[in-house]
């Protein structure tokens, strides 16, 4: 699939930048639609979309924004709209990402549904309460699987744990619950100065 | 060492009885077991076993995954049965979990899609342990001798058969066929969580 993107670093930094600018949004008043909007112009509009942007984005892509993130933790999470554990963990998912992101931590949620799914991506991370942007896998497989984890088989869900370093910390191969998010990412927390 | 331990905790909970994953040049696992194929009949991995190698797809009625690709691994599969490769398609999901895949939905689907191949029930997830196959689709191609010699996808685009670039899956039962070793031995994709029994 072509790159939507100038250059691989540079895009990537890009579009975290944006995706920190767009959770940070404020809504001061109401999507006036339904449809979803790049991350720069939800950011620059200060509207919440009724669905969020999601972003085609390769492994690389991800990880590189991990790296340059500037979170004391950052959570990726590889999910699909038809992927049943994926979606029961979700609601885990949001909440911890509710309750600890003013501590620093960043979740970035990767979807692997097809891109003729967008609408169906986009619809699902809405009514889970997902108001920021994210990304949808986009290149190759196992390029993607690599760069998170060479262990990981590719099955659905996946769930990794990178320090403020970049460094994977944690790979849960499998679905995640809040008190296992917990139990890794908060020692992490504790040991960042 | 926390992180070991924990990761084997996680694995143990998360994927009872799971065999490691083969390696290449391990032997077929499982060979004997029985299975109920869509014809109603029992067969097992060593049953179908060709002269030239055999092929174990672990597939599904349901997986995206699965689905995108199954067209093309009908295709191989009939074709390459036709050169010595003994087929089969395991379904290793519980449909108590998952519905679509009821012994009446395989049935349908094999004929839709016109498998040529058996497509057989793994009634306890077992044989799809003892590969320690974790997703569906998951290919398994065998040499003659019974040795595994590629282990992965079917090729690097599920989406879109058309922008294909690496028929992985192709290419290694051309290798196989002509008594080489193919190359690479193993590749990976994304796929759907086996619902293990």
């Amino acid at each position: 699939m072509p790159s939507r993107f100038p250059s691989t670093r540079s895009a990537a930094r890009l579009v975290f930048a944006a995706l920190l600018a767009s959770t940070s949004a404020v809504a001061a008043e109401p999507a006036t639609s339904g449809r979803a909007l790049e991350p720069d112009a939800a950011g620059a509009a200060g509207i919440v979309p009724t669905q969020p942007a999601l972003v085609p984005a390769s492994g690389p892509q991800v990880l590189d924004a991990v790296k340059t993130s500037g979170a004391k933790v950052v959570i990726v999470n590889l999910w699909a709209t038809w992927c049943v554990p994926c979606r029961e963990e979700f609601p885990d998912l949001m909440r911890f990402h509710r309750d600890y992101k003013d501590r620093g931590v960043r979740l970035l949620l990767v979807s692997g549904d097809f891109s003729s799914e967008s609408d169906a991506a986009r619809e699902f991370l809405a009514s889970q309460g997902v108001d920021f942007p994210s990304y949808l896998k986009s290149g190759n497989d196992e390029e993607l699987i690599n760069t998170f984890d060479p262990q990981w088989s590719g099955a659905l869900p996946a769930t990794f744990v990178y320090d403020a370093k970049g460094q994977r910390r944690h790979s849960f191969l499998g679905p995640v619950t809040y008190s296992s998010l917990e139990h890794e990412v908060a020692p992490l927390l504790v040991a960042t100065p | 060492m926390r992180l070991k331990i924990a990761t084997l905790v996680l694995s143990a909970v998360l994927l009872p009885g799971i065999a490691s994953a083969l390696a290449t040049g391990d032997g077929i696992p499982d060979k004997d077991t029985k299975m109920l194929n869509v014809d109603g009949a029992e067969v097992s991995i060593g049953g179908v076993a060709g002269a030239k190698g055999t092929l174990v797809v672990f597939t599904c009625n349901q997986c995206p995954y699965a689905k995108a690709w199954e067209g093309r691994i009908a295709t191989l599969g009939n074709d390459y049965a036709k050169q010595g490769i003994g087929v089969i398609a395991v379904n290793p999901n519980d449909p108590n979990k998952q519905p679509g895949d009821s012994y009446d939905a395989m049935k349908q689907r094999a004929k839709e899609k016109g498998f040529a191949f058996p497509y057989a029930v793994d009634a306890t997830s077992g044989v799809a342990k003892a590969f320690g196959a974790t997703k569906t689709p998951e290919v398994y191609l065998f040499d003659a001798s019974g040795k595994l010699v590629y282990h992965g996808a079917v090729d690097d685009n599920s989406e879109n058969a058309d922008a294909v670039k690496t028929h992985y899956l192709n290419d290694a039962l051309d290798a196989v066929v002509a008594g080489k070793a193919p190359s690479p031995a193993e590749t990976k994709a994304l796929g759907c969580g086996i619902k293990f029994r």
